[in-house]
Parts: C-alpha cells; sequence; structure tokens
C-alpha cells in the first residue's frame, strides 16, 4: 500500500515539477511591478562617433585645470546600454583632458546614502531631485563649479536650487505629456492630430460617434496599480491650469481637493469610465496591463484610436510588433494644450569640488555637451544645445517639445513623501471603480497630502 | 527517595546554575529575535514616520489627535484600516470555516474510498505551492479582458457558455471572495491532513458499536465522530485563524491591496516600505500582534490540555 502511495505521489511531483517548468514560458506578456524605468528607444542609431572623429579633441572643451590622471568618481543608477551611451558622451572630455573615471552604477540609493554617511561620497552623483534636498549642506553649488547656467531654462534651474543655492543640474530628462497613435488609422478614418484641447475633445466625440473605442487606459500594475490615471490626470492639469498650479500642489499651496483637481477628474473619468469612450469601461480601465492598453491602439484591428503613455511606450511597441514603423504606423503627440510638459529627470550632484568634477560639470552644462547627449540618443537632456542634434526621430520630436516648454514639473505622486503616490493611485481607483464619490476620494487624498507635507 | 540519595557524587549534583546553561541559548535567541525587536517596536509605535521624534509631533492643527498614541490612531480609526479590519474579518469568516469544513468533509469521505491517498494527495498539492505562485496562477484564472478574447479561464467558461464576463479582481463585492477562494483552495489541504488523522484515531469499536445500536452514519458522524476529534478541529480553526490573519501575499500579488482588497498585514508592508513610515507600520504590527494573541494562547491552552490528559 504505501509503496503505492509512493509511485502516485512520485507521479504527481514530477507533474508539477513539469507544470512549473512550463509556466514562465507561457506568461511572456504578464506586466511587471514597476513601470519601466527608462524607456528603450529603438536602436535606431547604432555606433556613431558623437562628434567628428577629424575635430581637434581639445575643441570646445574647458578642462577646468584638470591634469591627465586626474581621478573622479561616479555613481549612478544607469546600467548596460545607459551606461554604454554616458561613456559615449563622455568620451570626448576624457580624451581631452585625460581624466581617468571611475564609474560606480547600483539601483540602490541605500549605497548611496552609506556613502554620504560614512565621508566617502562620490565626486559626482547622476540621482533624484529628492537628494538636492538630502544633501543639501553636503553639495557644492553649481555656479562655484562653471556651471553654463545659461544653457538651461529657469524651470529646470529653479527646482535644483534649495535655499537659494543651485545645486544641481538635470543631465537627462524624459517627458510623459505624449498621446500615441497610429498615422496609418487615422489617414484611413479621417482623423486629424488636435492641436489644441478643445480639438482633442472634438475628436474624441467624433471617434465616438463613428463608432471608433478612442481611448485605451490601463491601470494594472500590480503594487503599483493606478500610475496611468495619475499622469494623465497631471496631464489635464497642465492643460487646465499650468505647470504653476501642478508645482503648488506638490508645494501644498493648493489642496489636493481644490476645484481645479475635482474638474480635472471629472474630465478624466467621463472618458476612463464610460465604455464608449475606453476600452471595456471602468472595469476595462481597472483590469487592464499598463502595458496591454498600449498594445490595444496598434493591434489588428485596433481595439481603441490612441492611448496615453510616457516616451517609452515607443519601445513597448516596437518590440510587440517588430513590423510596424515609426512615423507610419506609430507615431505620438504632444497632449494639446498643455501648458507645461510631465517628466522626470536625473540630476548631476558634486559632492567635492576638484579640478576633474570641474571639467565634468562645465563639459555637461556647456553648449557642445548638450549637443554629444543628444547625439548619443541617451533620452532627451534639457541643456538647450542639444536642440535640433537628436539623430532619432522620436527623440528629436520629443526634444523639440521640450525645447518649447513653459514649464517641467515631475510627478506629483512620485514627488511629495510619505505614501502620498499610493494614495493617490488608490483615490483614483476607488473613483473609477465607483465605490466612492469624487470629493470623499479627493478629500481623503488631500489628507495625505497635508500630513506628507506637515501642513 | 531522599533518604537513599544520601550520597551523589558532586559532578551529578545540579547547581541552581545548571538550568539556565540549558535555556541560555534560547533564551538569548528569544531576546535578540523575538523580545528586543518586540520592545522596539512598542518603542516605534509611539515615535514619528522615521522615530526621530515622539509621535504627538506628527498631529496636525484642528484635527483630532490622541497624542503618543497618534500612530494608533491611525492603525485604528483610519478609514483604510477600517477596510483592512473589515476584510480580515472576511477572510477569518469565509476562510476558517471553508478550509476547516472542506476538509473535514473531504477527509470524512476520503476515509471510504480505495484511492484515499490519491485523492488527498491532490487536494494537499497546492499546499506545496508558494504563496505568490498560486497568486500568478489564480489571477490568470480571474483574468478579465476588456475586449471580446477572454484569456481567463472563469471568464472564458462563462463566456463560452453566454454569460457576460465578470472582472473578479476589481468588482468590489466579488474580489475578496476571490481571493478567499484562492485561501481556500491552498489550506484545505493542510485541514484534511490534520482532521484525516483525528478520524483514523477514533477507535472503530466505538463506531460498530453505535452501529449496531442502530444509529446510521449521519448520527455517528455527529453524535460520536466530530465530538471526539473536536480538540483538533479547535486546533485546527485557531492556526487557521491565526494564518488568515497574517495573509498578504495573495493580496499583495493578485490586487495590491486595491478595488478595496485591503488586508492588515498589507498596509503594514505599505506604511513600512513604500511610505517609509515606520511609526504607523509599528502601530499596525502591535495591534495585529494584539489581535493574534489570544488565538495563540488558546491554542496552548489546548494542548497543555492534551499533555496533561496522557
Amino acid at each position: 500500500m504505501s509503496k503505492r502511495i509512493w509511485k502516485v505521489m512520485v507521479v504527481l511531483v514530477g507533474l508539477a515539477l513539469l507544470i512549473a517548468a512550463c509556466a514562465p514560458a507561457a506568461t511572456p506578456t504578464q506586466a511587471p511591478t514597476q513601470p519601466p524605468a527608462e524607456p528603450t528607444q529603438p536602436p535606431a542609431q547604432p555606433t556613431q562617433p558623437p562628434a567628428e572623429p577629424t575635430q581637434a579633441p581639445a575643441s570646445g572643451i574647458d578642462c577646468m585645470g584638470a591634469k591627465p590622471g586626474d581621478e573622479l568618481t561616479m555613481l549612478y543608477q544607469w546600467s548596460g546600454q545607459e551606461e554604454a551611451r554616458l561613456n559615449e558622451i563622455l568620451k570626448p572630455l576624457v580624451d581631452a583632458c585625460g581624466i581617468v573615471i571611475k564609474p560606480e552604477s547600483t539601483r540602490d540609493q541605500a549605497l548611496l546614502d552609506t556613502k554620504v554617511q560614512a565621508g566617502t561620497p562620490p565626486d559626482i552623483a547622476f540621482w533624484n531631485v529628492a537628494q538636492l534636498v538630502q544633501y543639501q549642506d553636503k553639495l557644492v553649488p553649481m555656479d562655484t563649479l562653471g556651471a553654463h547656467r545659461e544653457n538651461y531654462a529657469d524651470f529646470f534651474v529653479q527646482p535644483g536650487t534649495i535655499n537659494g543655492k543651485w545645486l544641481g543640474l538635470p543631465v537627462k530628462a524624459d517627458i510623459k505629456t505624449i498621446i500615441w497613435y497610429s498615422p496609418a488609422v487615422f489617414k484611413a478614418k479621417g482623423y486629424t492630430v488636435p492641436t489644441t484641447w478643445e480639438e482633442l475633445d472634438a475628436l474624441v466625440e467624433k471617434m465616438v460617434a463613428n463608432g471608433d473605442v478612442p481611448w485605451s487606459m490601463g491601470f494594472e500594475s500590480g503594487d503599483a496599480t493606478g500610475w496611468t490615471g495619475s499622469d494623465f490626470i497631471q496631464d489635464i492639469l497642465l492643460v487646465k491650469r499650468g505647470p504653476q498650479y501642478v508645482l503648488d500642489i506638490i508645494d501644498g499651496k493648493v489642496p489636493y481637493n481644490d476645484a481645479g483637481v475635482k474638474e480635472a477628474y471629472e474630465i478624466y473619468g467621463k472618458w476612463a469610465k464610460d465604455p464608449k469612450y475606453t476600452v471595456g469601461g471602468a472595469q476595462g480601465t481597472l483590469s487592464t496591463g499598463f502595458l496591454d492598453a498600449i498594445y490595444k491602439v496598434f493591434s489588428d484591428p485596433p481595439e481603441a484610436m490612441m492611448v496615453r503613455q510616457s516616451g517609452f511606450a515607443g519601445g513597448e511597441i516596437a518590440r510587440k510588433y517588430p513590423d510596424l514603423v515609426y512615423g507610419e504606423d506609430y507615431d505620438f503627440f504632444m497632449v494639446p494644450g498643455a501648458q507645461g510638459l510631465q517628466g522626470g529627470a536625473d540630476w548631476m550632484m558634486a559632492f567635492r569640488d576638484t579640478p576633474a568634477v570641474r571639467a565634468l560639470v562645465a563639459y555637461l552644462s556647456s553648449e557642445l555637451g548638450g549637443a554629444n547627449w543628444a547625439k548619443a540618443g541617451f533620452d532627451l537632456s534639457p541643456n538647450k544645445g542639444a536642440t535640433g542634434n537628436y539623430t532619432d526621430p522620436a527623440l528629436l520630436k520629443k526634444g523639440e517639445m521640450l525645447a518649447n516648454t513653459q514649464g517641467f514639473t515631475p510627478d506629483i505622486g512620485d514627488t511629495i513623501p510619505g505614501g502620498f503616490g499610493k494614495a493617490e493611485w488608490t483615490g483614483i481607483i476607488e473613483f473609477i471603480n465607483g465605490t466612492k464619490d469624487l470629493d470623499t476620494v479627493l478629500a481623503e487624498i488631500a489628507k495625505v497630502q497635508a500630513e506628507a507635507l506637515g501642513k | 527517595m531522599a533518604k537513599e540519595a544520601a550520597y551523589v557524587p558532586n559532578i551529578l549534583r545540579q547547581g541552581r546554575w545548571v538550568p539556565w546553561l540549558y535555556l541560555g541559548p534560547a533564551l538569548v535567541l528569544m531576546s535578540v529575535f523575538i523580545l528586543y525587536p518586540g520592545l522596539n517596536t512598542l518603542y516605534l509605535s509611539f515615535r514619528n514616520q522615521n522615530g526621530s521624534d515622539w509621535a504627538y509631533t506628527t498631529c496636525l492643527a484642528g484635527q483630532p489627535c490622541w497624542g503618543i498614541f497618534e500612530n494608533y490612531r491611525y492603525a485604528l480609526t483610519s478609514s483604510i484600516m477600517r477596510t483592512a479590519f473589515a476584510n480580515n474579518l472576511k477572510w477569518i469568516l469565509f476562510m476558517v470555516s471553508g478550509t476547516v469544513l472542506l476538509g473535514l468533509l473531504i477527509a470524512t469521505l476520503a476515509d471510504r474510498v480505495r484511492y484515499e491517498a490519491l485523492a488527498k494527495a491532490i487536494i494537499f498539492m497546492p499546499m506545496a505551492i508558494s504563496f505568490v505562485g498560486a497568486g500568478v496562477i489564480w489571477k490568470f484564472v480571474y483574468d478579465y479582458g476588456s475586449s471580446q478574447v477572454q484569456i481567463g479561464l472563469l471568464n472564458a467558461l462563462i463566456t463560452a457558455l453566454g454569460g457576460r464576463p465578470v472582472s473578479w479582481l476589481t468588482e468590489p463585492q466579488i474580489n475578496t471572495l476571490a481571493l478567499i477562494v484562492v485561501g481556500i483552495w491552498m489550506w484545505t489541504g493542510f485541514c484534511m491532513t490534520v482532521l484525516s488523522a483525528a478520524i483514523k484515531g477514533v477507535p472503530t469499536e466505538l463506531l460498530e458499536a453505535a452501529r449496531v445500536d442502530g444509529a446510521n452514519e449521519w448520527t455517528v458522524f455527529w453524535k460520536i465522530r466530530v465530538p471526539l476529534i473536536l480538540p483538533t478541529i479547535a486546533v485546527v480553526i485557531t492556526t487557521m485563524i491565526i494564518n488568515v490573519l497574517k495573509i498578504f501575499d495573495l493580496v499583495y500579488v493578485m490586487t495590491g491591496g486595491n478595488y478595496g482588497t485591503e488586508v492588515i498585514a498589507y498596509r503594514l508592508y505599505i506604511e513600512m516600505y513604500t511610505s517609509y513610515n515606520t511609526g504607523r507600520a509599528a502601530a499596525i504590527a502591535m495591534v495585529l500582534t494584539v489581535v493574534i494573541i489570544p488565538a495563540i494562547i488558546f491554542n496552548i491552552r489546548r494542548f497543555r490540555a492534551q499533555e496533561a490528559m496522557r
């Protein structure tokens, strides 16, 4: 008897193992819990040299007294292809001045914190804007290091200015205020890209009248479910109220249950809850993965006409549908009427004042540095020198948008500390799910906002 | 005894400190890994979000304030924690009763069949799967496609039968129950195994005597079997209650605590690792501990009573 049990057990365990072994292959489209950290653009530009090789290396690069062999330690979150692009950007500086760069790559902020607390910070760190506040007493101001202030718009200098000191320089940015669509489908159906919010509204109504579903929305992102909704609502705020309003929410000057926020939620809710406006209505919005929402616009036949998603969507479309061509089968336009852009940036901060640090800061903030950043195709550079120097068509277009915008706001949820982001997502989900009325939802988020900011 | 043992060599004599020597390792381990963290958690629950000051400093003007117990005000009265408590109650009601009743039913039925081992092995299998794995599997079962194609098993069945697909994990009235079903699927095997062992311990003479006296199977089950295995059932119930109160993984994987599926342990995690608020997380941990303690005490009492009977 007991032998038979063992035989049965062995067969069952074997089966279980087989099933387990097959499982990963069967689930390739399962969305990761976090949005991909950075857009991975289709590798449009191969290993192009950043500048003409014939150009004299010293031209345009000021070594600020750095001597060959001077070491420069760096800490950043980039790795793989991102790191390769950074090296490409820094190569002219290394060649001209002979600086030896000692980089360290980690996604773990604890490493930076430990290094700073131990008194051995890196010379240069590329990290988030929050660290400028955190380390305001330990950082060397950018103007003492010879940064070229004139190459940056005010709204890029202002967030890096803490208590009157200009401590950080945004070297890399990506923008989120983008709507993706299929030019081919638009052409076939006679739709045109809107240039104002009213035109967008009219286009949406026209699509509904034609029996097309205008939007594809997808919240599902595991632990971070809801972030796509908060991005969309922030874009509506940028259209209706402008960047200063968004910054005031982040500061706590405007409570989250202000009339402007309510208006944005109502506009968004009209679309996100109704199956005429978005695929599957409220339950579709809630249960669709954020990547699946992108794919629905470019499937054949398309399930929806447009999806609002950050720059990384381009890479996702290219990966999912390798046959589609950028500019013909998929393209994007800025959320029409947005008075500013929403996006994220990586900030350069200096913990030491050495000639090598000065050389790096001066180079990256110079027009040449911006141009080289653009040529390397490492997302966008807020540096004015970058404009027009991108080689990838999508980056070129995004760079144009960045150069012409009137404001740049970080994500509200990511910037307010103390659990605000999660509370915002939860609130949006409850609003879309209809489990709570809008005023209650906004009041609850405003409460968390007040607690987090101590106001 | 004492008289006979007049002479005991010194080496065999147990000094006062010897018991401590035996206890030592356990005491050290318990103090380092249970006592100290426990006391520190209690302390942190009275502090602010990063432990740098007392909790009353986080009070806002014009808002209710419990002074040093401010974090407990959050843990006990905030709307999100009330949802969590309500959901944990649902989990206890449905999952504990579901696993114990199903476990008892299967154990009883399987007792009579030739393929008992196979049947029990199949029921027990889900126990071998991690919570995260089970969560992922069932997420596919419950999948809701906003378009025509339903890749979720359940919705595919429903649409094939002509019904309307249901978004199992986002509909507020259904989703917690949908999660509880997964919990039941996983833990029925455990209850079944323990109860099956107890059923096999019931003396056959008693059952046969009852049958000879004319009792039908129904009466035998309720009047003889169940009363005899009642202590085991009680242990299974309390163990399950403790398990269910700590439920986290399924909620984390399947809904991320959204759509009103929040539970206490999930909120604890969010406060600690997403909001970086150690004060609130510690307060929730203390509340959770206090809620679990009665179940633990009951379990220990039962255990002692059983030991005493031997």
